[in-house]
């Protein structure tokens, strides 16, 4: 624990690049470029970035960020990321059908006991009872793009209390967020670290757990090009490996809290750096701590619930049927469930 | 100087020659039916590249996926799904729009006062990238067709203007000093002399206010759309599934053809006095 | 019904164009204005037609305008001034649609002023159609057909080359044998000026005077190009202006 510490202390202070000449890399001073968006469901890149996981394996990371999930994945398929974390989309399955991406390791999941995504409603929608999600039937469920996760919960949720919702497309979070509070659309799913600091005002309010429909759902994955998950092994496995202990250092401190206060309190201010850092750390650390999901342990995929995404994709026909889980999954670097 | 020849006839023949002609190009010569064969050529590029694998299939789809996804929207009519809606949007808010620009371009080119105080105006929001505008928009004008009728009114409203008023400018004065020569009335100056003149000023300008219509229909409907030709593009660009992409791009190409013949008819019906 | 210009007078900013032009144009004669380019020919004449102001003087009218007239004051421009979008018939119609005239009147008075103008076989041809002569008698015929007290025209035949201008001046003393009109008529061409004017006005160059007044008392029937008679009044003409367009040319550079 006190090397980690110390690590984490150095990588806080010094930044990765004084951290080659500590570790032993494997692979000498490759650049990386890795795909994130700003949520705490990509926390584990951070760490791994901030306390020089990264370096130690020898690579050079550079953040590309992103507003949307599925963007990311063209950026995999164009070349300009090399390994992304984000949510199953129908962009995503169409690269894979077209042999461009893998899926390789899960990195977020909902899980039972720890507070995991949000249905919220809008005032409008709530006071017209709006109060469950059973009364979603007939209204506006917003989305980012169609075959994005949003829909997939949406479409899951409705399925579930067998109702009929309308999926509103406005491409980005931003949009549903505005849309959400002025009441133009009903209803949206989130991740808790948004969904409770919009809940907070009186625009918006949570009428559910996603985990309740759908358990144990993957909700990110890990994934790459099919070239580097194919013929460049050593490297992939090296990215896992940093990520994994990132997760497992961002697991301990908020998930698990196994740690010291002091411990907790500085992987806040790390995450602080990359989620909400237009707001005062002291405004953004409530939502990043109650927002914290459990990011897999060891990349482990839980298959059974990709499966499930991809049924529902070629079910909507938003995909080719033709797409199995062979093309869309390279289940030999990590665990699967 | 005496033993020169006179005529050309007289002239020594190896020192005669013709004048050389230097009159040629700079003229547009009509070639038919060649622009159809280079877009069959590049298609047929295109289909060989994809088949042969020169071009990988995330670089370009293959034009026959590309027709086969045109047909099965056809055939399960999920076109007609997308196409109506669009065609009503693009229908109700370019009408308003235009109709809009036409009267504010008309009292510009008629009203000093009209000039001096909306011109300026104009040409401040002209720039405004109307898209920027949308989620605006969607607040005041609700997340249904309101929004999406007020983008394109918006954004085809201010070229008409601008060439509105440019044409009522450019309309023969002696004419105008003809009618009053006459003791025409105002309005009939303006009904007969001045609307017929600016006619051919305004309908080019139409060409580009509605090709621009076409374009902010896919941005129009970026925001709460599920049915209509840019919601359509959207969704097959966010699924990464190039053939609907494309499939999608050629209705709006055709879109802008069949705009453009149908003011291309109307100029030859109502321009045919022109020289 | 007469027209009295009472010391006329006009500059623009500092250029004084006009300067105390006083003249009566007596009904049913045709006054030609000759002078040098630039001496306010045309300036004069759309101030007796009301669509310029002077600075100073009045153009009077004197007397009513003839029964059925709808616009006293008619001009007939150089450049034809016809809608192209309109019709030989239609343009005529134009200046007529104002007029609460009942439908049937009206007809007639296109397909009249037509067939004097020799249009008739042509009411249905749009203007681009149409040579130039062709298009002049088009105007002469819209202006016949508000039956004006004075035409005011304007170099009509300038825009013509030098066949069409003769048809069109036999035509014009053809009109002019069956209904004597009042007309003030600009022209820098003397042999149109000699063959059309009962009295011709000699303008001095700018500031424009009267520089002297001729009057042709052959009947306009009788006057036949390359009479001796025209020949010399024209020649007498040129001499009053010779001097003036050649002084008015070198003024020209210094403006």
């Amino acid at each position: 624990m006190t090397t980690l510490t110390r690590r984490g202390a150095m990588g806080l202070l010094g930044g990765a690049a004084a951290l080659p000449m500590l570790g032993r890399p494997a692979l000498a001073n490759t650049k990386l470029n890795i795909g994130a968006l700003n949520f705490t469901s990509h926390a584990a890149s951070f760490v791994a970035y901030e306390r020089g996981y990264f370096a130690e394996e020898g690579f050079d990371v550079e953040f590309k960020f992103f507003q949307a999930a599925q963007p990311m994945a063209v950026a995999i398929a164009s070349g300009d990321a090399d390994y992304a974390v984000t949510a199953i989309s129908g962009g995503l399955i169409s690269l894979a059908e077209k042999g461009a991406v893998k899926v390789i390791g899960g990195s977020l999941s909902e899980e039972k006991g720890i507070d995991g995504q949000k249905i919220l409603a809008s005032d409008a929608a709530y006071q017209a009872g709006l109060t469950s999600p059973a009364m979603l039937g007939g209204k506006k469920f917003g989305v980012t793009q169609a075959g994005s996760s949003f829909h997939y919960m949406g479409s899951k949720i409705a399925a579930a209390e067998g109702v009929e919702v309308e999926f509103v497309p406005l491409q980005k979070v931003g949009a549903v967020i505005g849309a959400l509070k002025t009441g133009q659309i009903d209803a949206w799913t989130i991740v808790p670290h948004i969904a409770k600091p919009l809940a907070a005002g009186p625009e918006v309010h949570i009428i559910g757990d996603v985990a309740d429909y759908l358990p144990d759902y993957q909700v990110t994955t890990i994934f790459t090009s099919a070239t580097n998950a194919g013929a460049e092994r050593a490297k992939t496995e090296a990215v896992l490996r940093a990520l994994s202990k990132g997760a497992a250092d961002f697991n301990a401190a908020l998930i698990d809290k196994t740690t010291s206060a002091d411990e907790m309190e500085e992987m806040v201010k790390l995450i602080h750096k990359y989620v909400n850092a237009d707001k005062p750390y002291d405004a953004a650390r409530g939502s990043i701590i109650n927002g914290a999901m459990r990011l897999n342990a060891d990349a482990a995929l839980n298959t059974t619930s990709v499966k499930d995404q991809l049924d529902w994709f070629i079910a909507e026909g938003l995909v080719k049927d033709s797409i199995t889980m062979d093309v869309l999954v390279d289940p030999s670097y990590v665990q699967t469930m | 100087m005496s033993d020169m020849p006179l005529t050309g006839r007289e002239a020594a023949p190896d020192r005669s020659r013709p004048v050389p002609f230097r009159g040629g190009g700079f003229k547009p010569v009509r070639v038919r039916y060649l622009g159809a064969v280079v877009i069959v050529a590049l298609i047929a590029l295109i289909e060989w590249g994809t088949r042969t694998g020169v071009i990988s299939n995330l670089t370009l789809p293959r034009p026959s996926d590309v027709l086969g996804t045109f047909r099965d929207l056809w055939v399960s009519g999920l076109l007609w799904d997308h196409l109506l809606p669009s065609l009503s949007r693009l229908a109700v808010g370019s009408a308003l729009g235009v109709s809009a620009g036409i009267a504010v371009g008309v009292m510009i080119g008629l009203f000093s006062l009209a000039r001096a105080g909306l011109v300026p105006l104009v040409a401040a929001i002209f720039p405004i990238p109307k898209i920027a505008l949308l989620p605006l928009f969607v607040i005041w004008f609700g997340i249904d067709e309101g929004s999406k009728y007020a983008l394109i009114a918006f954004g085809t409203f201010t070229p008409t203007v601008v060439s509105t008023y440019g044409a009522v400018d450019n309309v023969d004065r002696t004419l105008i000093r003809m009618g009053q020569s006459f003791g025409l009335t105002w309005w009939s100056i303006v009904r007969k002399i001045v609307l017929p003149g600016a006619l051919p000023g305004i309908l080019s300008g139409l060409r580009i206010s509605l090709s621009i219509g076409i374009i902010l229909l896919v941005a129009a409907e970026m925001l709460g759309a599920r049915y209509g030709i840019g919601a359509y593009i959207l969704e097959a660009g966010s699924l990464y599934d190039l053939e609907r992409l494309f499939a999608g791009v050629v209705i709006l190409s055709a879109l802008g053809v069949l705009t453009s013949a149908a003011i291309g008819w109307a100029e030859r019906r109502l321009l045919g006095w022109r020289v | 019904m007469d027209l009295h210009l009472d010391r006329l007078s006009h500059r623009y900013g500092a250029v004084e164009v006009l300067s105390d032009i006083s003249l009566t144009i007596p009904q049913g004669r045709i006054v030609c204005i000759v002078g040098p380019s630039g001496c306010g020919k045309s300036t004069l004449l759309r101030m007796i037609g009301g669509l310029e102001r002077p600075d100073a003087g009045a153009v009077l009218q004197q007397g009513d305008a003839p029964d059925g007239c709808l616009n006293p004051l008619t001009f007939v421009f150089q450049d034809f001034a016809l809608l192209p979008w309109r019709t030989v018939a239609g343009n005529v119609e134009l200046v007529l649609e104002d007029h609460p005239l009942p439908r049937d009147r009206r007809d007639r008075i296109v397909a009249d002023v037509l067939a004097r103008t020799k249009l008739s076989d042509f009411r249905d041809a749009l203007p681009k159609q149409l040579s130039g002569g062709m298009k002049q008698r088009v105007a002469i015929a819209r202006a016949l057909a508000v039956n004006p007290a004075v035409m005011l025209m304007d170099e009509p035949l300038s825009a013509l080359d030098a066949q069409t201008r003769e048809l069109l001046m036999d035509d014009l003393i053809a009109l002019w044998t069956r209904a004597p009109f009042t007309a003030v008529y600009v022209t820098h061409n003397l042999a149109e000026a000699v063959r059309l004017g009962h009295r011709i006005v000699v303008l001095s160059r700018r500031p424009g005077r009267i520089r002297e007044v001729v009057s042709i008392d052959t009947p306009l029937a009788a006057r036949r190009a390359g009479d001796p008679a025209l020949e010399a009044h024209q020649a007498r003409l040129w001499q009053l202006m010779r001097d003036e367009a050649e002084a008015a040319d070198k003024e020209l550079g210094d403006v």
